[in-house]
């Protein structure tokens, strides 16, 4: 019997034509992890190759990024190792992911043979230093299961804005690390101390104390200081070697020990512990909103400190927020409660808002923050939001913020979304892009090919430095991966950003690093040379050459020829 | 439906990974947050909702054929559900445990199913047909001299159905005894049709037409004889009464219950009185089939449309089917009406619950996955310091048994551990049947197990 199927929208030549892995070496992958751990069965390498923002970047809008040639599932650093050896051995690209969530983390081009590390084999959390504050783990630890040890010890860990469902490793050693707790913990790019790095070559290279035999405390030595080759701000993103290990910095969490999360789902709430405060702010305008940003950093006052609920659209926030706290309702609710006068009203009052949890050493010093929050709100003009302040919210936030374990309602309105803008600056300067960024989600989604939420959609970190000082804002744009039309929209939004916020003399914000992923290598190497600091790339370069002489690492750590730097 | 009918699932899926955990928000320890038995058995993310989706989206778009892993994938499953919970968190226009069950049914449609579930289809056919082992009469052999009437010939307050395990395994027999006793000891009188197999085993492997003509059968047999209530002690034969039979021919609007619920309300009435103790520390086990599958079900028919340009909503609303709702209450209800009882939470309850590996045909068709996921089960159990895990389903009570019989020989975590079905404790304390074995004295200390990270748990 043969199976019919309607409408395929990808071509099955393309994935047949995807380079194949030598039988030899993938004898050698068996020998090396065991047969049950590598895999090349046409079906599973596509459940790899299908990846989020694919469609957007991929020729006809394809959901499947190239084919890895195999599938391996190292179970130790030894075994990655032997891994990377074989790839330079046999001229296969190796690209690692922690649990494998974005277009990047598989392979880029078609006409590499790639193996596809999936590290969730090692999966271990491996210490907890409760004196000396961190954890030490591997790649396949994700954010909400550190968490989970550590609050019982009063300890917690920055939680990147890609939530708690993450690899630690992935942020803190090969990407960006920020999140709503930032502000309080830091990012993990800083937070990263000691790591265990298998490079491109296959040798393993540990880092700074770890190095020298004195523990993993620090990053930059007493041992090799080699952190500045790791990771830079963005980290190369699985194209440098593969990260086994890592330790991260924990804070201090003077707040429940006890993880007593009750409701319905999907809306869990976590009550608010005595020394704790939880609020949904408002200010009348973009001034307030940097002003009172300002001076929460000034005053060092909170623990969590984020943008968040503004992503489901500022026409659309007050009605989405209570209809996901209603068990009983769907989507199809959202336009009756948007009608609704008292919900009209919420809507206006909520425009501009962020949250924020504070955190207090004792109950004088939580009051000390309350009545400080208090002035500050007085002095901008500022207000608390009741409705998101009464306990059902309050609790509400109080868990997604604090275990960011709803992340994904990024895609709750129709199954794909695009982040734009998101460039990082003083509040003053994020505030110069917001009415850009408004009018450009407005004039693209006027065509109703992109979900039409108001032109206000960005959320992002109070501060993605600790103690504050910048922040940026990422534009949510909701699109429908099923819908060709909607999938186009999303692409020529991305592409509308760039533009925009080059008529305003700003560099282009994080939908450029999506769409260079579906670039030629020629494309991507003009737009490096004609970044503001194109010798970061020449340095990169010389990097690369020394650590990964057979190119086993894919562009995601960019270099620059040397015949596009300039003069040459 | 057809497997094209969940192509927009698929397209639409993020690869979050939130189908391989419990929700985040309930994850008490590093140790208990996974949610999926089939990727941490299979490991690869094919084994994951998410991953038989893109399973599925790349057959259809012809760039994959079905292999032996594609079957392994695809059936190597419990459709426990909590993939559902979990995407459902998020999403509103996913439906991940019906489009698993539609691959199934698609793979059955191309005969490419497990090698192990060809005898299992033909015992199933064989019933059918009147031609299995066992005869309809064979079946009801479990409850000689209890009284019970036919219903066809007389009215009966409920229709007792046992479900294959209780009917055939001796050691159910005394459960399911128990449990009509209790019925009747609240003054209930209780019918019993001679029948076979509900289909619920052929419907979870896939076998949708031997399912319906199991349904349509039962289904006949209830309204002719003008039954109003039906209660079993099967979760996963409430499961299928409740939302597979909806769906079939020759409507029926009786009342579907598990004894655990129909108890409860007995107890809440006060037309079951439990008055002796039973001094027992217990954990319960919330079996899938009653817990997040066991919500309330409507049947959905409409079709996609769009609001605000691109959201994605339904005409008619289609009804939310996320686990919140399911028989979670009741049987702790009961728990904790048993003087001397006391409950003890798992980390992962209720919408949360580590399914017990039986389900989805699997303690059939894959003996080891089945018993590795149960031996998780009790491990969790037995960190909870409770002396018995208790449940109410025949397939929990035998895999859950076997896993902790496997831990007492070889000194595993839930060595010693006792495994009863909730009513067993109930008639216990309604004095219909002696304390079982170990329930006064104290259970060895239960060492708590090591992490995951190699540390022993506080």
């Amino acid at each position: 019997m043969s199976p019919s199927y309607a409408q395929p929208t990808t071509p099955a030549e393309t994935a047949a034509s995807s380079p194949q892995i030598p039988d030899a070496a993938y004898r050698a992958l068996e020998d090396i992890v065991g047969a049950a751990n590598v895999s090349r069965d046409a079906a599973v390498l596509d459940s790899y190759a299908f990846q989020w923002l694919a469609e957007l970047v991929r020729p006809d809008q394809s959901h499947y990024m190239p084919r890895p040639a195999a599938v391996v599932l190292p179970g130790s650093t030894e075994e990655v190792q032997a891994v990377v050896r074989l790839a330079n051995k046999y001229g296969l690209k190796v690209k690692p992911h922690g649990t494998g969530w974005y277009h990047w983390s598989g392979p880029i081009k078609d006409e590499d043979a790639t193996l596809q590390l999936d590290m969730r084999r090692m999966d271990r959390i491996l210490e907890i230093d409760e004196q000396n504050l961190y954890a030490v783990v591997e790649p396949y630890v994700i954010a909400a299961r550190l968490q989970a040890d550590l609050l019982p010890l009063g300890l917690n860990l920055n939680i990147p804005g890609v939530g708690c469902s993450s690899s630690i490793v992935a942020s803190a050693c090969a990407y960006h690390g920020a999140g709503p707790d930032t502000y309080f913990m830091g990012g993990n790019a800083e937070n990263v101390l000691g790591m265990e790095w298998v490079t491109p070559e296959g040798e393993i290279v540990r880092t700074g104390s770890l190095g020298s035999g004195d523990g993993w405390f620090c990053s930059e030595g007493p041992g090799p200081s080699v952190r500045g080759i790791c990771r830079g701000t963005l980290g190369s993103r699985g194209g440098l070697g593969v990260y086994t290990r890592c330790a991260v910095k924990l804070a201090p969490h003077l707040g429940q020990t006890e993880w007593n999360v009750r409701g319905t789902a999907p809306a869990y709430r976590l009550p608010v512990h005595e020394r704790m405060r939880v609020y949904t702010i408002a200010v009348p305008d973009w001034d307030a909103w940097a002003e009172i940003y300002y001076r929460i950093y000034d005053n060092e006052i909170g623990y969590i400190f984020h943008r968040q609920f503004n992503l489901a659209g500022a026409d659309l926030a007050a009605a989405f927020w209570l209809m996901y706290n209603d068990a009983s309702k769907t989507l199809s609710d959202v336009p009756g409660m948007v009608a609704d006068p008292e919900i009209q009203k919420l809507t206006e009052e909520l425009r501009i808002s962020f949250q924020i949890i504070l955190q207090g050493r004792s109950e004088d010093d939580i009051e000390l923050q309350d009545k400080i929050l208090d002035a500050i709100l007085e002095e901008v003009g500022g207000w608390k939001v009741e409705r998101f302040c009464e306990q059902d919210m309050a609790e509400f936030t109080n868990v997604y913020l604090q275990r960011l374990g709803h992340k994904h309602i990024n895609f709750v309105w129709a199954g794909g979304y695009i982040g734009s803008w998101m460039q990082f600056g003083t509040p003053d300067w994020v505030k110069g892009y917001v009415p850009v960024a408004k009018a450009g989600l407005e004039r693209d989604a006027a065509g109703g090919k992109l979900v039409q939420c108001g032109g206000d959609a960005m959320m992002g970190s109070g501060s993605g430095i600790p103690l504050g000082g910048a922040t940026g804002l990422e534009q949510f744009v909701s699109y429908d991966p099923d819908d060709h039309d909607s999938t186009v929209a999303g692409i020529k939004h991305m592409e509308d950003a760039v533009t925009d916020a080059a008529s305003i003399k700003y560099p282009p914000g994080k939908e450029f690093l999506y769409l260079q992923i579906g670039w030629t290598d020629e494309a991507v190497w003009n737009a490096l040379a004609h970044a503001r600091q194109p010798q970061v790339f020449r340095y990169q370069r010389m990097i690369k050459d020394a650590f990964d002489p057979n190119d086993v690492g894919d562009r995601m750590y960019p270099t620059l020829p040397l015949e596009y730097e300039a003069g040459s | 439906m057809a497997l094209t009918d969940y192509r927009p699932d698929a397209m639409r899926c993020t690869r979050c990974s939130y189908c391989k955990w419990i929700p985040y928000d309930l994850v008490k320890s590093a140790r208990f947050a996974e949610g999926c038995p089939s990727i941490k058995a299979g490991k690869f993310h094919a084994y994951s909702a998410g991953g038989k989706l893109v399973t599925a989206l790349s057959l259809m778009d012809g760039r994959s054929e079905v292999t032996d892993q594609v079957v392994d994938i695809a059936f190597k499953c419990q459709l426990c559900g909590n993939c559902d919970v979990a995407c459902k968190l998020c999403r509103y226009d996913m439906e991940p445990i019906l489009a698993l069950r539609e691959l199934r049914a698609h793979l059955v449609g191309l005969d490419r199913v497990p090698e192990s579930y060809r005898p299992l289809i033909e015992r199933t056919r064989a019933a059918l047909a009147g031609k299995g082992p066992k005869t309809p009469a064979d079946r009801n052999a479990w409850a000689e001299g209890l009284g019970l009437v036919d219903p066809a010939a007389e009215p009966v307050d409920v229709v007792f159905y046992a479900g294959c395990k209780y009917s055939m395994e001796e050691s159910l027999r005394e459960t399911v005894r128990t449990q009509v006793q209790l019925l009747q000891l609240a003054g209930l009188k209780v019918g019993l049709f001679e029948n076979g197999c509900c289909g619920g085993l052929a419907d979870k492997m896939g076998y949708r037409d031997e399912a319906a003509e199991a349904g349509a059968r039962m289904l006949k047999q209830w309204a002719e004889a003008g039954v109003k209530t039906v209660v079993t002690p099967c979760a996963d034969c409430r499961q299928v009464f409740t939302r597979v039979y909806p769906r079939l021919e020759g409507a029926w609007e009786g009342q579907i219950l598990h004894t655990v619920e129909c108890v409860e309300q007995l107890v809440r009435d006060e037309r079951l009185e439990l008055t002796t103790p039973v001094p027992l520390t217990v954990t319960y086990h919330d079996p899938c089939n009653l817990g997040r599958q066991g919500e309330p079900y409507q049947s959905w028919e409409g079709e996609e449309k769009k609001i605000y340009g691109q959201a994605v909503v339904y005409d008619p609303p289609r009804p939310r089917h996320n686990g919140a709702h399911g028989v979670y209450d009741a049987p702790r209800d009961v728990l904790a009406a048993i003087p001397g009882v006391e409950l003890v939470e798992m980390e992962r309850s209720r919408e949360a619950a580590w399914c017990c590996g039986a389900g989805g045909a699997c303690r059939e068709a894959f003996p080891e996955y089945s018993a590795a996921t149960a031996a998780e089960r009790v491990e969790e159990a037995a960190y909870t310091g409770a002396q018995a895990l208790v449940t109410a389903c025949s397939r929990c009570e035998l895999n859950f048994s076997e896993a902790v019989a496997a831990d007492t020989a070889s000194g595993g975590p839930s060595a010693g551990m006792a495994v009863h079905d909730v009513l067993e404790l109930v008639a216990v304390s309604a004095g219909l049947m002696p304390a079982p074995a170990g329930v006064t004295a104290v259970t060895a200390a239960v060492t708590p197990p090591a992490t995951a990270d190699g540390k022993e748990a506080s």
